[in-house]
């Protein structure tokens, strides 16, 4: 289990996903996580996070086409990928 | 997906019963005689007339297909059970537009033949058209209050004071309308265009339309406000389409009963500026049944990809 200084990285993840899907984030990540990284959501790992990205931009973009928000999302996911948190199997 | 079906389903059904007794059920001879017409132009009137009301239960009966979609997909969340709330109240308001409206048709054509029964289906279509609202808003109001109070959210004094201010001002106007029409000398004469002693049609009309707008406006407010305040842009943005029209929704459909009530039925076919302001108004609510589907399609589709 992950400590409250250092939350696991699904939960950094949902964090900067509830800003744009508010409460619908974290079934959204764990679904991502679930179907196209056939991972459990707790055992999302850093090298994970940049197909994990790719997949959410893909399935966000289905549902706007405000590409300047997708994008702005996007990122800060990525600035997760330059700092991440732990995993499960780590924390 | 199969909801969809089983309310377009409902529809067709329902749609079809309509166009038969339109076709089938005996013309109004006052109609008739009021516009000069043969027994095939008024029943290709009548269906003529009624063809838009039919395309507005369309719009209803997508919207709320659309929103028991959303509900079912979350309906394990903890917001899951408002959701189901709000579903059922909308699934109320698109059934109370064709269920009057066949009733009224059917009974009218009884009445046409046996003018004793005039007065009947006034009153059974004057209940009629308040009982599925007074329902749907019911259902609606503790789905707002649900979410409101899940997002800690609250009137301000003023908020509460200008619903209050609204509200006292339409009902004081519409009991001032309504009051018109009836003979006050003694509250048990029916001698008025509802057919009801005075006394019965204040407790089983006028108070509980009253009541239904009032958490049906409240309702309005609160589901606008839970978007207005929600997390999340793109569930804001999916949320404020589906709240946006549901306001609209309540509020046409409001002001539908709100005229309908004021300036009573006459029980035959009258092309009036009254009957094109409803039909504007109800083109309004269809609008507001089609933003709402936008909104619950949206939502929908988060939770889905």
């Amino acid at each position: 289990m992950a400590t409250a200084q250092s939350p696991l990285l699904y939960d950094k993840v949902v964090r900067v996903t509830h800003v744009y899907l508010g409460p619908a984030a974290d079934r959204f990540i764990a679904r991502q996580v679930q179907n196209h990284l056939h991972k459990s959501p707790q055992e999302l790992s850093p090298p994970d996070l940049l197909k994990l990205i790719d997949w959410i931009r893909l399935g966000v973009s289905l549902i706007t086409d405000d590409s300047e928000i997708v994008e702005e999302y996007a990122n800060q996911l990525l600035k997760l990928a330059q700092s991440p948190g732990k995993s499960k199997s780590q924390a | 997906m199969k909801r969809t079906s089983s309310a377009l389903r409902s529809y067709i059904w329902l749609t079809g019963l309509f166009f038969l007794l339109i076709i089938t059920l005996p013309a109004n001879h006052l109609t008739m005689q009021q516009y000069k017409l043969s027994a095939v132009q008024y029943h290709t009137l009548l269906l003529l007339v009624e063809l838009p009301l039919v395309a507005v239960w369309f719009a209803a009966f997508y919207g709320y297909a659309k929103l028991e979609q959303y509900a079912t997909a979350i309906r394990d969340t903890p917001e899951g059970p408002a959701f189901q709330q709000l579903a059922n109240g909308c699934k109320w308001l698109a059934w109370g537009l064709p269920i009057p409206s066949l009733l009224t048709l059917l009974l009218g054509a009884i009445a046409n033949n046996h003018a004793s029964f005039h007065a009947t289906t006034i009153i059974i279509g004057n209940y009629a058209g308040l009982i599925f609202p007074l329902i749907a808003f019911g259902f609606i109001s503790e789905s707002g209050r649900e979410l409101i109070q899940r997002a800690k959210l609250n009137f301000t004094a003023t908020t509460a004071k200008n619903i209050q201010f609204i509200f006292v001002v339409l009902g004081v106007i519409y009991c001032y309308l309504i009051f018109r029409h009836l003979d006050l000398h003694s509250i048990a004469a029916t001698n008025n265009q509802y057919f009801l002693p005075v006394w019965l049609l204040v407790l089983t009309l006028i108070i509980p339309y009253l009541y239904a707008w009032f958490i049906g406006l409240l309702a309005a407010y609160d589901i606008l406000l839970i978007a207005r305040t929600a997390k999340g842009i793109f569930y804001q943005q999916a949320l404020r389409l589906l709240a946006s029209g549901l306001a609209v929704v309540i509020a046409t459909l409001i002001a539908v009963q709100y005229i309908r009530s004021v300036l009573p039925r006459s029980g035959h076919l009258s092309v009036s500026a009254t009957f094109i302001l409803v039909y504007a108004i109800y083109a309004a609510t269809a609008a507001g049944f089609i933003l709402m589907a936008a909104g619950a399609n949206r939502l929908k589709k988060i939770e889905e990809i």
